[in-house]
C-alpha cells in the first residue's frame, strides 16, 4: 500500500503545558519526513476530528498517527474505517502524566514514542479477514443430559440450527437416576419433582433441532465454522458440518470401590448416594439385602473428596444432595434418626434453608473425620469419627444404612493416556507436556490431541475469571460439570453461556474475526512457508491447537481455530509467522527507533515489553492515578507475551539498551494469561535467553520479567523504579554506542 | 481424646422434649460463646463454661454437661440468644438441660435452701409467708379490690430484704403521687418463679405460678404493675403457657407514660452525672429501654451518660439464671466491669431498675471501694430524691 502518512499531536490534556511540541513536529516532519502534521488543543473534539477527517477525504491521507492519549481511550473516536491504519503514539499517560512537565527527558521520551509510532505504523498493511469456505452456524451439542439439552435449548431458541448427540438410548442423563431434585425455588425447603421429561418433550417444537441417541461423535476434524463431524449412531456414520461446538458430557461419580477404608463393599448397608436415589424411586427405603425397612441412616460427606489419596477436591452439590436425601427419609418416617458426618458443610445460597429444615428436623450434623465404621450382627452400622465440636470420638448407634456421598469425576478424566509410554526427558525445565486423554467424546482430528486440554483434576482448562466457558479449542466450550463440580441451577446457567459462546464465535468466524479476548480483531497469522523448517515448535506452542500439519509436517494454520495472541509467532526461530499489523520486523524497527544517549550522557534506556491484556493498561492508570516513575523507560505494547520473539531481546541490546523488562501476567496454577500458556512460555524462553547473555558477557539480570495484574497499578512504579536501580549496579550496557 | 463416647440418642430426645425444641437447629457456629460476657471474666467458670459446646454435648446426648459450673453456669442474659443467626432458643436449651437433672431430684447443695423456701413459704429468701407485707406497715397501701385498675406485684427480693425493701417503697410513693389507680396482694401472693424455672425445677414453678394465676384471677386482676423485671418477664412470658393472661407492666414503662402525660413531674432540680445499666430481664428480654432513659431525663439538672455496653449490647450484672444465689470469688464478678464502666465515664450515680441488679451491683461497688465516687441507685429512689423541692 503506498501510504500518505499525517501525524497529529495533540495539545490537550496538559500535553502542551508538558512537553515541546514544536520539537515533536520536528520528530514527525523532519525524521519521520511525514507530509502532514498538525497540532491542536482537542483532537478528539469536533473540531480536532473535522480536520483529520478533511486530510483523509481531500488531501489523500491515508495512514495517521495520533500522538496523544492511551490507544485504550478514544479508540472509537479514532477509528476512520479499514482503508485508514490509525496508530497511536502515547504522550499522555505514560509521559505527561507520570513524568515531570517541562524536562528533558520527559522529552526524550515523547518524542521516542512518537519514533515508535511512525516506525511502527511504515509496517503496517491494511487487513484483509480471513474467509473460510462454506462456513455453516449450526451447534453441535455433545451430551444429551441437563446441560447438553438446556444449551441446545438456547441454541434453537435464538434461531441457530443445532444438533444434540447423546451416547446413550435415552437422553436425560444423570437426572434420570435422580428420585427428587434439591430444591429450586422458594422457600428452598422441599426437594422438587424431576422435570426434565418436560425439557425433553421441549425439544421436539424446534424443527432445525436435530438429536441423535445411542450415537457417539467418530470425529470432529476443521475448525470454527467449518467444523466436520461424523456421527456414528448403531453402524451407519451420518455426518453433519457445524460452526461451533459444546461439550455436555457430564461427570460421573467417584468409583466407590476405592472406599474399603469407609466400609464400602465390605458391608451390605454401605451404600452409595447414586444408590439410595434408586431406593427412593423404587417407594419405601428398604435395604437391599434384607429389605428391612430404613429407620436410621448416615451419610457420610466427602467420601473420597477433598481427600489427597482420592479425590483432592470438592464436587460442590454432594452436601446438599445428601441433606436433600435426609428429607425422603423424614419423609417416610419423621421419627427416623438421620447422621450426617461431614467435613464443612457446604449448601451456599438458597440450600442453606433445606440445610436449616434438616437439622431442623432433628438431623445429627458431626464436623470430623470418621475413624472406623463396623457391622453388628443384624448387619446394622456403628459409626465412630472424632466429633471436633466436643474435641472427642464419638460412637453412633447402630444404624441400619450408611450412605457414601461420593464426589464426581469428569467423564473427560477417563481414557488411554498416549503418552504413558515415553521417557520424559531429565534436566529441561519446559512446561509440562499436555496430556490429552483418549476420552472418546469428541475425538477431534488435530495435531494436538482428540480432546480438549485438562487441568489437572480432569477437568476442561480454560482462563475461569475471564472466560469460563471458553476452553483451549476454539469454536468448543464446555459446560456443565465436565467443566467444574456444579448442581443443576449452575449447569442449566453454564449450558445458556456457553450456547451464546458458540453463537458468537460462529458470527465472528463468518465475519473473519477473533473471538475473545481479542473480538473484531481482524489480522490473523500468515506463514512464510517457503522458509519454514518444520521444526514444530508453532504447532507445539499455541495453546489453542490451531495448527495442523501436512504429512511432510508442514504447519496448516486454521485461522478461525486462531486467537491472534501471536505466540507462534513468537515462538517460531525463522520468523516466517506474521500479523499484517504485528510482526517481528515491525516490533524490531520500533526497537531501532528509540535513540540511545552515548554512555557519558549517563541517560540508560530500558525497553518495557507490556502485555496489552492487563500490564499495558496497568501502567496507564499508574499514569491515571498520577503516579511517578523514571523517564529511562520505552514501553511496546505486545498481544501476550507468549508473542516476544527472542530475536527483539538480541535487537533492543545491540541497540544499547542497558535492559528489558517483560510486564505480563500470572501463570502457574491459578494463571490470568488471557492466552493460557503465553506467560509461561516466555518465562521458559527467557531461561534460553539468559544462558546467550551469559555468553556474551552480559548480566543475565539486563532481562527481567514481572507478574502484574490489571488490580497492580500502584505497584508499576516501584517495578519500572528498582529495574532501573539494578541496572545503574550493572553499569551501562557495553555494546552501547557499537 | 481417650474414650469413646456413646451418642444417646434417647438423652438427645429426653432433652428436648423438656422444652429444648430447638436444640438441633444449633449448627454450632460458636458466636453464643464469643458473646457470652463469661469470656470477659477469668477464672474455672469461665474456663470450663462454653455455651456452643454444652448445646452440642445435648444434640448428640453425651455426658458431661451435668457438672455444676457447666449446668449453672448461664447467667441466662440473653446476649447469645438473640444474636444467634439460627434463632436458637438457647436458655429454653439450657432450662432444659438442667431439668433433666433437677427434675431427678439433684440441685445442686447450694440451691436446695431456695427451692425449699419456695416450696414452704412461697418466696426465696427463707422470710416467713406471714411477714411478706410487713414492709407496708403505715404506707397505707389499698389492697387490690375489682374497682382497682392495676395490681402492684412486688418481688420477694423487695418484700424481705432490707436494702430492696426501699425499691418498694419507692415505687409506692411515685405511683401515688401519679395518681395511679392501684392496690396490692402482698400477702396472698407466691414468687413469680422465674428464677426457680431456669434453674431447672419446672414442677416448682408450676405450682408457684398456678398459684398466683388461681390468686390474680380469683380477685379479678387485669393489669399488674411489676418492681422487678424478673418477674414482669415470668407474667409476660411464662404465665400464658398456664393460661394466666394478663396486661403486665415494668414500673418504669407506668412511670414514662405518666410523666409524658403530665402527671408527673420532678420539680428538684439533681446535679448528678447519672449512668443507667440496663437490666436484661427489662432490656434485651422485654426490649424496654427508652422509658428509664427518659424517666431519667426528666428530672432536672441531670446529666445523662451512656455506658459502653448499653440497650442490646448491655452486659449481664451476673445475677439472672439463679446465678444470684451462686458464690463467685472477687475478680470474677461482671458487675465489677459495670462498676469499673462507670467510674470510667465519670459518673457518679449508676442506676439501674431492677433488685437483682442492685444486690450484685452494691455487691461489686462496694467490693472495688468505689463507693466514694460512684452511687448505686435503683431507679424509683432517684426519683423520689427528685420528687419534692427542699
Amino acid at each position: 500500500m503506498d501510504k500518505k502518512t499525517a501525524v497529529y499531536i495533540c495539545t490537550g490534556c496538559g500535553i502542551g503545558e508538558s512537553l515541546d511540541t514544536e520539537a515533536l513536529v520536528k520528530v514527525a516532519t523532519k525524521e519521520g519526513k511525514v507530509p502532514v502534521c498538525k497540532t491542536h488543543g482537542f483532537f478528539c473534539g469536533p473540531e480536532g476530528l473535522a480536520q483529520i477527517k478533511n486530510d483523509i477525504e481531500n488531501e489523500g491521507v491515508n495512514s495517521v498517527v495520533i500522538a496523544a492519549c492511551s490507544s485504550r481511550v478514544n479508540y472509537d473516536v479514532f477509528d476512520f474505517g479499514p482503508a485508514v491504519l490509525t496508530e497511536r503514539a502515547n504522550i499522555r499517560e505514560q509521559v505527561t502524566w507520570t513524568h515531570k512537565a517541562n524536562d528533558e527527558d520527559t522529552q526524550m521520551m515523547a518524542e521516542d514514542n512518537l519514533r515508535m509510532s511512525l516506525a511502527k505504523i511504515k509496517h503496517v498493511e491494511p487487513l484483509e479477514p480471513f474467509q473460510g469456505e462454506n462456513m455453516v452456524k449450526t451447534v453441535l451439542v455433545v451430551g444429551g443430559g441437563l446441560t447438553g439439552i438446556t444449551a441446545a435449548l438456547e441454541a434453537a431458541k435464538t434461531g441457530y440450527k443445532t444438533v444434540l448427540v447423546e451416547k446413550n438410548q435415552a437422553l436425560g442423563g444423570w437426572l434420570n437416576g435422580l428420585h427428587r431434585l434439591a430444591p429450586r425455588k422458594a422457600p428452598y425447603t422441599m426437594p422438587e419433582e424431576v422435570d426434565i421429561a418436560d425439557k425433553i418433550k421441549e425439544l421436539s417444537l424446534y424443527p432445525d433441532l436435530k438429536v441423535y441417541t445411542g450415537a457417539e461423535i467418530e470425529e470432529i476434524a476443521g475448525a470454527p465454522g467449518m467444523f466436520d463431524v461424523s456421527i456414528r449412531q448403531d453402524s451407519g456414520i451420518s455426518t453433519e458440518r457445524v460452526g461451533s461446538v459444546i461439550l455436555a458430557t457430564g461427570a460421573v461419580p467417584y468409583d466407590a470401590t476405592k472406599l474399603q477404608h469407609l466400609g464400602y463393599g465390605k458391608f451390605a448397608n454401605v451404600i452409595t448416594a447414586q444408590k439410595l436415589e434408586e431406593l427412593a424411586g423404587q417407594g419405601k427405603i428398604v435395604r437391599p439385602g434384607d429389605g428391612k425397612e430404613v429407620q436410621s441412616i448416615a451419610f457420610i460427606q466427602c467420601a473420597g473428596s477433598r481427600d489427597p489419596e482420592h479425590l483432592p477436591y470438592c464436587s460442590a452439590v454432594c452436601c446438599v444432595e445428601s441433606l436433600k436425601q435426609a428429607t425422603y427419609l423424614k419423609e417416610q418416617n419423621p421419627e427416623a434418626s438421620v447422621y450426617i458426618f461431614y467435613k464443612d458443610l457446604r449448601a451456599p445460597g438458597e440450600y442453606e434453608r433445606l440445610y436449616k429444615k434438616v437439622q431442623q428436623d432433628g438431623a445429627i450434623f458431626v464436623r470430623g473425620d470418621i475413624t472406623g465404621i463396623d457391622e453388628d450382627d443384624e448387619k446394622n452400622l456403628i459409626v465412630r469419627a472424632q466429633d471436633v465440636l466436643t474435641l472427642s470420638e464419638i460412637s453412633t448407634e447402630s444404624v441400619d444404612m450408611v450412605v457414601l456421598a461420593t464426589g464426581m469425576v469428569p467423564t473427560t478424566a477417563f481414557g488411554e493416556n498416549p503418552e504413558a509410554q515415553t521417557e520424559t526427558e531429565s534436566g529441561d525445565k519446559a512446561p509440562a507436556g499436555e496430556v490429552i486423554l483418549k476420552s472418546n467424546l469428541l475425538n477431534l482430528a488435530y495435531r494436538q490431541g482428540p480432546e480438549l486440554p485438562t487441568l489437572k483434576y480432569g477437568f476442561s482448562d480454560s482462563n475461569f475469571i475471564c472466560f469460563p466457558y471458553e476452553t483451549r479449542r476454539t469454536g468448543i466450550y464446555a459446560a456443565g460439570s465436565v467443566r467444574a463440580p456444579m448442581d443443576e441451577a449452575s449447569s442449566a446457567e453454564d449450558a445458556a453461556g456457553a450456547a451464546m459462546k458458540a453463537i458468537q464465535c460462529m458470527e465472528l468466524s463468518d465475519q473473519g474475526s477473533a473471538v475473545h479476548p481479542r473480538v473484531w480483531d481482524l489480522s490473523f497469522p500468515e506463514f512464510a512457508m517457503q522458509r519454514c523448517t518444520q521444526c514444530k515448535r508453532c504447532t507445539v506452542e499455541c495453546p489453542f491447537g490451531a495448527i495442523n500439519e501436512d504429512e511432510k509436517a508442514n504447519p496448516l494454520p486454521n485461522p478461525t481455530r486462531c486467537r491472534r495472541c501471536g505466540v507462534c509467532m513468537g515462538a517460531c526461530p525463522e520468523r516466517i509467522i506474521s500479523f499484517k499489523n504485528y510482526s517481528v520486523p515491525m516490533i524490531g524497527s520500533m526497537i531501532k527507533a528509540i535513540e540511545v544517549p552515548d554512555e557519558d550522557e549517563e541517560k540508560p534506556r530500558i525497553l518495557v515489553f507490556a502485555c496489552e491484556n492487563d500490564a499495558y493498561p496497568a501502567v496507564d492508570m499508574a499514569g491515571i492515578n498520577g503516579l511517578r516513575y523514571n523517564s529511562w523507560v520505552r514501553i511496546i505494547p505486545v498481544r501476550c507475551l507468549g508473542s516476544i520473539n527472542l530475536v527483539w531481546i538480541a535487537d533492543t541490546l545491540s541497540n544499547g539498551i542497558d535492559g528489558i523488562l517483560l510486564l505480563g501476567c500470572k501463570h502457574g496454577d491459578d494463571y490470568q494469561c488471557h492466552f493460557v500458556k503465553g506467560s509461561e512460555l516466555a518465562e521458559y524462553r527467557l531461561s534460553k535467553v539468559s544462558e546467550t547473555l551469559d555468553r556474551l558477557s552480559l548480566e543475565s539480570d539486563r532481562v527481567r520479567m514481572e507478574e502484574v495484574s490489571i488490580v497492580d497499578y500502584d505497584k508499576i512504579p516501584a517495578i519500572l523504579d528498582s529495574f532501573a536501580e539494578r541496572l545503574e549496579e550493572l553499569g551501562p550496557n557495553p555494546y552501547k554506542g557499537f | 481424646m481417650d474414650e469413646i463416647k456413646n451418642v444417646s440418642l434417647e438423652m438427645k430426645d429426653y432433652i428436648a422434649s423438656s422444652g429444648a425444641e430447638t436444640l438441633s437447629w444449633c449448627m454450632q457456629c460458636g458466636l453464643c460463646t464469643n458473646l457470652c460476657p463469661w469470656r470477659l471474666v477469668p477464672g474455672e467458670v469461665s474456663e470450663n463454661f462454653n455455651i456452643r459446646k454444652m448445646q452440642r454435648l445435648g444434640q448428640l446426648g453425651l455426658e458431661g454437661f451435668e457438672e455444676e459450673n457447666i449446668l449453672f453456669a448461664c447467667v441466662t442474659c440473653g446476649m447469645c440468644q438473640i444474636n444467634c443467626p439460627r434463632k436458637v432458643e438457647i436458655i429454653d436449651n439450657v432450662r432444659s438441660m438442667r431439668n433433666t437433672t433437677v427434675g431427678a431430684g439433684f440441685l445442686p447443695p447450694h440451691l436446695r435452701p431456695i427451692a425449699g423456701s419456695l416450696h414452704a413459704n412461697g418466696n426465696p429468701w427463707s422470710g416467713e409467708r406471714e411477714k411478706r407485707a410487713a414492709w407496708q406497715n403505715g404506707l397505707d397501701i389499698p389492697a387490690f379490690t375489682e374497682d382497682t385498675e392495676y395490681l402492684l406485684f412486688v418481688c420477694c427480693t423487695s418484700c424481705y430484704d432490707t436494702r430492696s425493701k426501699k425499691i418498694a417503697t419507692s415505687i409506692v410513693r411515685l405511683l401515688k403521687a401519679a395518681g395511679v389507680n392501684f392496690g396490692v396482694l402482698t400477702a396472698e401472693e407466691n414468687c413469680c418463679g422465674e428464677s426457680i424455672r431456669k434453674l431447672g425445677d419446672e414442677e416448682l414453678f408450676q405450682k408457684l405460678a398456678q398459684g398466683n394465676i388461681d390468686l390474680f384471677k380469683r380477685k379479678g386482676v387485669k393489669k399488674i404493675i411489676t418492681t422487678s423485671p424478673h418477674c414482669l418477664y415470668a407474667f409476660k412470658k411464662d404465665y400464658p403457657e398456664l393460661g394466666g393472661e394478663f396486661e403486665v407492666m415494668h414500673y418504669s414503662e407506668v412511670l414514662a407514660q405518666l410523666v409524658k402525660e403530665g402527671k408527673l413531674s420532678f420539680p428538684q432540680e439533681l446535679a448528678r452525672k447519672v449512668t443507667f445499666h440496663d437490666p436484661c430481664y427489662l432490656g434485651r428480654h422485654n426490649q424496654v429501654f427508652d422509658p428509664p432513659r427518659e424517666l431519667i431525663q426528666s428530672i432536672p439538672g441531670v446529666e445523662f451518660v451512656e455506658l459502653d455496653r448499653s440497650r442490646n449490647k448491655s452486659l449481664c450484672c451476673a445475677g439472672g439464671g439463679g446465678r444470684i444465689w451462686a458464690e463467685v470469688p472477687m475478680g470474677e464478678r461482671f458487675g465489677e466491669l459495670r462498676i469499673t464502666g462507670a467510674v470510667e465515664k465519670q459518673a457518679d450515680t449508676l442506676v439501674t431498675a431492677c433488685p437483682y441488679c442492685i444486690i450484685m451491683l452494691d455487691d461489686a461497688c462496694a467490693g472495688l471501694e468505689k463507693g466514694d465516687v460512684l452511687q448505686v441507685m435503683e431507679m424509683s429512689e432517684l426519683l423520689c430524691t427528685a420528687l419534692d423541692t427542699k
